[in-house]
């Protein structure tokens, strides 16, 4: 028995490691994932909009889209991130791919280690404020590379108020308003509530959807065809 | 034999490190930015992955070599003790040229491979005062 024992101490280690990182690789019932596009009946027909699962956010929220679209992104984002930059033009694209066939909404995310991250949701929010939130979201993503690593970002920021024709003086008073400070949390306090734990998180019709299939614009516009086309046949 | 059990103890933190950045490699959450900062740069390297295998995952192998060799050293077994060392020795190098690659390629860290490199230091040296004690009885 004792010269037996180290291998079998052994095994149930070796059965516990793989055993764990079986269970938690598995896929889950819940989460969205790539089914052929042919075959919509495969497709999820639980889904649930997204407004149904947790609690409210930042209202009115920054969206484009009809609001009747089959399919609905919320994506949950950091500016700072640089895999929430990759994914940024993705979504571009699905946007002009699909039109109002996707609504897609931008919730405020920013992270903890990140140090420009609140001042450039901020500043995305501070144009809102006049109406122009997308095209500073666009711009602040778009120059990610420049401003994430600078020690002083609030003259780079600035500089895209001007560009953008922004009443500049109006949007550096709003950047440090309550009212912006507000929206970044009640979006926050949303992504708290549905599990949100890093950027980009993205859920289509309340559903996570995986981030191998966000970064690839070839899977994601898979699966919200099938969102779409199962909306049809219901 | 003591200090063999202490390493048999010591490397299933390793393994249970390594384990945990296999799966948060393997569903794609390390790529992304997470509430702790530096992880996402670090994991999402291309020195992440070696010949298209997760380096986690390599290195859960290699904790549950020491983990099973430890064991067998625990218990009496010679041959283990030389393996032991061996694997140690090479996964004490291997981190210090992760702790190279961290502070001077990628420039940022992660608290989860610091772990690891930790564990192995101290894997190496249990197994050098083990070997040491060996000798001197």
């Amino acid at each position: 028995m004792k010269r037996s024992l180290p291998f079998i101490i052994i095994l149930v280690v070796l059965a516990v490691a793989v055993g764990s990182v079986w269970y938690m690789t598995r896929p889950t019932p819940g989460s969205t994932t790539l089914v052929n596009p042919a075959s919509p009946n495969q497709s999820p027909s639980n889904a649930r909009p997204a407004s149904l699962t947790g609690v409210p956010g930042a209202e009115p929220a920054h969206t484009l889209g009809s609001a009747n679209a089959p399919a609905h992104i919320e994506e949950f984002g950091d500016f700072q991130c640089p895999p929430c930059g990759m994914f940024h033009p993705i979504l571009t694209q699905m946007h002009k791919e699909f039109g109002d066939k996707l609504r897609i909404t931008f919730r405020e995310f920013p992270l903890a280690g990140h140090n420009h991250a609140v001042a450039a949701a901020s500043s995305a929010e501070a144009a809102g404020l006049q109406n122009r939130y997308w095209e500073m979201h666009d711009m602040i993503y778009e120059h990610q590379a420049d401003w994430k690593d600078k020690f002083d970002v609030r003259p780079v920021f600035e500089d895209y108020a001007k560009q953008l024709g922004l009443d500049v003086e109006r949007w550096k008073r709003d950047v440090g308003s309550e009212q912006v400070a507000q929206r970044i949390f009640l979006d926050g306090r949303r992504g708290h509530s549905m599990g949100v734990k890093g950027t980009p998180t993205v859920f289509l019709n309340g559903r996570e959807v995986p981030f191998e299939t966000l970064i690839v614009a070839d899977k994601l516009r898979v699966v919200i065809q099938n969102e779409i086309n199962a909306s049809g046949s219901r | 034999m003591k200090l063999y059990l202490t390493a048999a103890i010591v490397s299933l933190i390793g393994l249970a490190d390594a384990i945990y950045l296999t799966i948060e490699h393997v569903t794609g959450q390390s790529v992304r930015c997470t509430i702790v900062a530096g992880c996402s740069e670090v994991l999402s390297s291309p020195y992440s992955v070696v010949a298209g295998v997760p380096l986690a995952m390599i290195g859960a192998a290699a904790y549950f070599g020491v983990f099973s060799f430890a064991t067998l050293a625990a218990f009496g077994y010679r041959f283990a003790v030389k393996l032991l060392t061996v694997l140690v020795l090479v996964m004490f190098l291997v981190s210090l040229w992760l702790i190279y690659l961290q502070a001077f390629v990628i420039h940022a860290f992660c608290q989860f491979c610091l772990l690891s490199a930790a564990v192995a230091t101290a894997l190496t040296v249990i197994v050098l005062l083990a070997r040491r004690a060996a000798r001197l009885s």
